[in-house]
């Protein structure tokens, strides 16, 4: 599967909602303990005579990326989570001496995760360990509203797919809290987990369907409605899942990644869930993302540098190149 | 909040209803409006706790809360604590409604009582009368609301008994110096006066012979000079060789060092080699395994928690549940980092915006509707046709679409099906759905403007224009077939969604032309693939 090395410990992956063969990875230096992060943008080249996978641009930042998310309304624009928390806007369309275009430092500790909205187009909330998350404006040089009710930090903020207003929150004070924008405090709480919630995700054909992963080494699917009880637990992952992403194209899967270094593919409608297994990583595996404009494209990312990008079902062995990073 | 959680079945029922009036064809206006309205309800509701308050839940809230323990703790804890039980919002709210924080006409008053009480007998005794009174004002004033009668009394006791101790202390020390010290003092400045005196008169008796001792002392000083240039000589050229023994000991030492590191590196790998294969033995469903190398990497774990206090204090921390064990560099990096020291391949970036108000540059391409956005934006509206079946299109989403393909040969097609748009779900996902696209489509207007493509990019955007229709008049005609075939209605529709879905995933797949006609040829083999599954 292709690959691509980076010079830092790898913290995300995401697709570009624009182009098929565009991603971002977020990286931190000393696995993000302390030390430089970088962003990458990087290429995959559809001809066989290229490397498979080519840096379009990279941006170095005074501290660790944690997390990195696209536009939905520019093609070029990227919003970076930053571990001094300091939230950064990226052009790629600019020459790289106009970038960062923005630096929005407001959060306090460190900036775990961010997401843009998909169906307004216009706002993207990013969640900090000062247990707040926040909602901006492409427009606006401050925040547009503070969401502090966690007693945690928060590790994963995640609109959701259908309702413009609507997000969910993860967090280490392990409940999952769905928000809506228009109302002054959270509309619902979720205790999902007995340990921290890592991660959390909506299920994009059923707008009420939300994953969840912890430090349990669970995956709990619930239905909002019905909060008490869990749809669906998957088990099988050997410690903590890190990231868990519903399929932009089948209802019923969803992936994720875990510190046992694997990444795992569930269907959690059926009786045996686990769809698929990946153990290309050889650290921690911590960010993956699914492919909102071809079905079946994979990408995941980890503390062992790398970046593979796969479709499902292929086989692994094929395609293995080291592209060289700067 | 208070308003939406007793009338979410209302809602529902509402929605039901007027999703009833939004079907039939008539007034199209009217039902737009009415659809909206209840779709500004819905979405909303659903996410909302919807469930009655649960007496027994409030009741072990505030027995909680009642604990003298859980007073002394931060508001935001009991929160937290209660969250965690599960409880919902509004239960915690009124558990801590019934359990007050600061009681403060009931128990104040009879602390004051009790004040008034000791101030009475306070004065009695006379020294510290009046320190007790504002002492004993100050605790009460200090005392929290949550405290129980019997620790003023402490606070009396405690005054009283310190004032006697610092008494008692001073009087005893005053009486020490006044029998101790005092005479050893006289004793002492009178031996210095009669030494004084002694010295003046031997003075007055030595000062002839002052000049011959004078040169005396001199000779000796001279002596005395030349003894030590000697001897520092002498010391100098011993640190020398010290110095020369000194640096060959760290050469070797050095040797020795670097030896064992290079040691230490191969045995690291060796080491690193082991781990492997023990963590995958860990991943095996073995409790006991699982123990003992949590018993083994329990070090690893109290560092990473210690780790991430450099980063103060706030770790995604593997609780319990088996800590991960962490790489041999990682440990490294966080034990030098523990230490204070930097890890030297940290460089000094400046990623500041050099120019804090630049504009980002204006987008190339218009937003792609998700897989999932069915019924959503004008490159969809292809998928609304595919989406014919036996069933009816709302005439709500027929005007909107309408409105959004903008001169779209389809529009005539939508008119003259009076079909409704079906999901694989209910209706209100529909109704959720177009609401969501209603909101986006005002916001977009208002805060996104599609830009004008230059004229260079136009070739390819009308290529891209034009493709989705190609490959959605294909579509249709297979989709044509199958509404033609008298099949089941429901099983077709599901059919076809997924058709049209996986078309339109793979139609808007395509980044260059060259690609283009071989998708095209691969969503037609896709449907006409389903169609023969179902012939």
């Amino acid at each position: 599967m292709p690959v691509f090395k980076t010079p830092f410990n790898g913290y995300s992956v995401k697709f570009s909602p624009f182009y098929e063969t565009r991603i971002a990875v977020a990286t931190a230096q000393n696995f993000g303990i302390l030390g430089n992060g970088r962003l990458h943008v990087l290429d995959l080249s559809p001809t066989p005579n290229s490397p498979p996978i080519s840096e379009l641009a990279a941006y170095d930042t005074a501290d660790g990326v944690y997390d990195v998310s696209w536009s939905e309304s520019h093609d070029s624009l990227l919003v970076a989570a930053i571990a001094d928390g300091s939230v950064k806007l990226y052009d790629i369309a600019l020459p790289p001496s106009s970038n960062p275009i923005r630096s929005l430092h407001e959060h306090t500790r460190e900036v775990q995760s961010t997401d843009y909205n998909p169906v307004r187009r216009d706002s993207f909330i990013t969640s900090s360990w000062d247990d707040t998350i926040k909602l901006w404006t492409l427009d606006r040089p401050t925040s547009v509203r503070t969401f502090k009710e966690h007693a945690y930090c928060v590790y994963s903020a995640v609109w959701n797919p259908r309702h413009a207003d609507v997000f969910a929150s993860a967090s280490g004070d392990c409940t999952v809290r769905i928000w809506d924008v228009r109302e002054p405090s959270s509309t619902m709480i979720i205790p999902g987990h007995e340990f921290e919630i890592l991660t959390c995700d909506w299920n994009k054909y059923d707008d009420c369907i939300i994953a969840t992963a912890s430090v349990d080494k669970s995956i709990k699917v619930w239905d909002v409605r019905n909060y008490r009880v869990p749809i669906s637990v998957l088990n099988g992952h050997g410690y903590a899942v890190r990231k868990v992403k519903f399929s932009p194209h089948r209802r019923g899967l969803l992936m994720s990644c875990s510190y046992d270094m694997a990444v795992c593919l569930w269907d959690y409608m059926v009786e045996d869930a686990l769809v698929g297994r990946y153990d290309h990583h050889t650290e921690f595996a911590v960010g993956v993302d699914m492919s909102v404009l071809v079905e079946g494209l994979l990408a995941s990312t980890g503390w062992d540098e790398l970046v593979y990008v796969w479709q499902h079902g292929t086989d692994l062995a094929i395609n293995c190149f080291i592209g060289m990073s700067s | 909040m208070a308003t939406q959680s007793p009338p979410p079945p209302t809602s529902a029922e509402e929605n039901q209803r007027n999703s009833a009036v939004v079907a039939e064809p008539t007034n199209e206006d009217q039902a737009n409006a009415q659809a909206e309205a209840t779709k500004q309800n819905s979405p909303t509701s659903v996410f909302v706790n919807s469930e009655p308050m649960r007496e027994e839940q409030v009741q072990n809230a505030m027995k909680f809360l009642s604990h003298p323990k859980v007073r002394g703790s931060p508001v935001m804890y009991r929160r937290s604590f209660l969250e965690k039980k599960g409880l919902t919002k509004e239960e915690i709210d009124e558990a801590f409604l019934r359990v007050p924080d600061p009681p403060p006409s009931t128990q104040t008053a009879v602390v004051n009582q009790d004040e008034q009480v000791k101030t009475s007998s306070g004065i009695q005794p006379q020294t510290s009368s009046q320190n007790l009174q504002p002492a004993a004002t100050a605790p009460a004033n200090a005392i929290s609301p949550v405290s129980s009668l019997a620790q003023p009394r402490f606070h009396w006791s405690h005054a009283i008994l310190a004032v006697g101790v610092l008494a008692a202390s001073g009087a005893g020390t005053a009486v020490l110096v006044k029998n101790a010290i005092v005479p050893r003092l006289k004793s002492w400045i009178r031996r210095v006066v009669l030494e004084d005196e002694d010295g003046i008169v031997k003075k007055t008796d030595s000062r002839p012979s002052l000049a011959e001792e004078a040169a005396a002392a001199a000779k000796a000083a001279a002596a005395a000079a030349a003894d030590v240039a000697k001897a520092s000589q002498e010391m100098l050229i011993s640190k020398n060789e010290e110095r020369r023994y000194f640096s060959e000991l760290m050469n070797m030492l050095d040797v020795q060092v670097q030896e064992m590191k290079s040691m230490s590196n191969a045995i690291r790998k060796l080491e690193g080699e082991t781990n492997a294969t023990a963590r995958t033995y860990v991943d095996q469903d073995d409790r006991q395994i699982r123990v003992t190398n949590l018993q083994k990497t329990n070090v690893n774990g109290k560092t990473e928690y210690d780790s991430r206090s450099v980063r103060s204090a706030s770790p995604p921390a593997s609780a319990e549940p088996s800590v991960a064990p962490h790489s041999k560099s990682y440990m490294e990096i966080m034990a030098m980092v523990q230490r204070g020291e930097k890890p030297s391949n940290i460089r000094e970036i400046n990623d500041l915006p050099p120019n804090p108000n630049q504009q980002p540059s204006n987008p190339r391409l218009a937003p792609r509707t998700k897989p999932w956005e069915a019924g959503q934006t004008q490159n969809n509206s292809s998928q609304l046709l595919s989406q014919v079946s036996s069933d009816g299109l709302t005439s709500a989403q027929d005007n909107w679409s309408a409105s959004q393909s903008n001169g779209d040969s389809s529009a005539p097609w939508l008119q003259r099906k009076n079909v409704r748009i079906t999901e694989i779900e209910n209706e209100d996902e529909v109704k959720a759905v177009s609401y969501g696209g209603r909101t986006s489509e005002r916001p977009i207007q208002r805060t996104w403007v599609p830009p004008q493509p230059p004229p260079i990019l136009m070739a390819e955007a009308a290529e891209a224009i034009r493709r989705p229709k190609q490959s959605a008049q294909k579509d249709l005609l297979t989709d044509d077939q199958l509404v033609a075939q008298a099949s089941d209605v429901s099983d077709e529709l599901q059919r076809v969604t997924k058709v049209s879905e996986s078309g339109g995933a793979i139609e808007s797949n395509g980044g260059s032309s060259a690609l283009n006609s071989t998708e095209i040829q691969e969503a037609e083999d896709y449907s006409s693939s389903y169609v023969s599954h179902q012939a």
